[in-house]
């Protein structure tokens, strides 16, 4: 019997992957964010609102994750320089490699903003680095006032969160300030942007956020290149 | 059930291992998994168990050993053990700004297997 001590990430196959999308989209002074959350959450139906937006200043292209079906991508393709489905199968989360993948067929040097609609789960996105620059995690006001104390890993990680469908607030038993309290635990970092894709209410808020990001990216990042 | 992809992924890293060391046979894996990955060490011994069949790891054994999260505090350095399923509030600033420092990896530690002749007794040791 013999014992091989081997102490590698069984991550770093992904991990490396990831590394080389983000040097990639850095390079290319394009934006990329993870957006992530349950299913139903209301993802789509933000970009849906958020590419015609951005579509006056800058060049959004999207990657959408699903298990099957290709719905969503339908409702976008119109709205984005570029739009590609990823079907997982069975696959719970989107990972590195697919991404990559997705990347090679997007001409990444005419893009601004790529944004990545990640599987609706929880849990196990969470636990891959796909490259992006930004992680934005949705909750919308029908999934409950308890959502970021149940997932305070995912909530942990987010830069910045948009709390959805906020039109739902006089209809629905809500309290904004529970989210509120367990963010004040569990990330103080990210920004709360209430909005509501219907109403158009924080809509503004949320692509003044992704404008400040957007620029303050594209600086640091033509520095980065000089000194290299 | 993010548990079935990093099963697969432990397998690869598995097999190179044994490849390497010349094994015929794989007994048991040793594997430390970081609490902020989320998996949950049943549906993990479940998923490998599901990947492990026909390969020279068919019925080697899977031995986790569960890594507690750090988080260093991006305002003013501190080093402390969240309790992820609570908070993340850094202790001296009482802000939840942190970078995970530990606890935020899955590692495949050591593979325990069978080789049909030492490597070391032959002509030099592998590194």
């Amino acid at each position: 019997m013999k014992k091989i001590n081997v102490v590698e990430s069984v991550l770093q196959a992904n991990d490396a992957i990831a590394r080389d999308n983000r040097a990639l989209m850095s390079g290319a002074s394009l934006l990329s964010i993870n957006l992530m959350s349950a299913p139903g959450s209301g993802k789509t139906a933000l970009l849906e609102k958020t590419l015609p937006a951005l579509a006056r200043e800058y060049a959004c292209a999207v990657l959408v994750g699903d298990l099957q079906t290709t719905r969503d991508a339908e409702r976008l393709e119109e709205l984005a320089t570029a739009v590609t489905q990823i079907n997982t199968g069975r696959g719970c989360h989107l990972d590195a490699a697919q991404v990559a993948e997705g990347l090679r067929g997007l001409k990444l040097d005419d893009i601004d903003f790529l944004f990545i609609e990640n599987v609706g789960n929880m849990v196990c996105p969470a636990a891959f680095d796909l490259g992006e620059h930004l992680r934005v995690v949705l909750l919308s006001v029908p999934e409950g006032d308890d959502k970021v104390g149940k997932y305070p890993t995912l909530f942990q990680l987010a830069d910045a969160i948009l709390l959805t469908k906020v039109d739902l607030l006089g209809v629905l038993e809500y309290d904004i300030g529970r989210v509120r309290d367990d963010l004040s635990r569990i990330n103080t970092r990210a920004p709360l942007i209430e909005l509501s894709s219907t109403s158009g209410q924080g809509i503004n808020q949320w692509l003044t956020w992704l404008g400040e990001q957007h620029r303050a990216r594209a600086t640091p990042v033509a520095i980065g290149l000089k000194d290299d | 059930m993010h548990e079935m992809s990093i099963a697969v992924s432990m397998l690869d890293g598995v097999l190179q291992a044994a490849a390497r060391a010349g094994a015929v046979r794989v007994e048991a894996i040793e594997v430390e998994i970081g609490a902020m990955k989320l998996v949950v060490p049943e549906a993990l011994q479940a998923a490998w168990e599901a990947v492990r069949a026909d390969t020279l790891a068919d019925e080697a054994v899977l031995k986790i050993e569960e890594i507690s999260a750090w988080a260093e505090c991006r305002q003013c350095g501190r080093r402390f053990e969240p309790d992820i399923a609570y908070s993340f509030l850094c202790p001296d600033c009482n802000r939840a700004d942190v970078e995970i420092v530990r606890g935020n990896d899955i590692v495949l530690k050591s593979v325990i297997c069978q080789v049909d002749r030492d490597p070391s007794a032959g002509e030099g040791t592998e590194a």
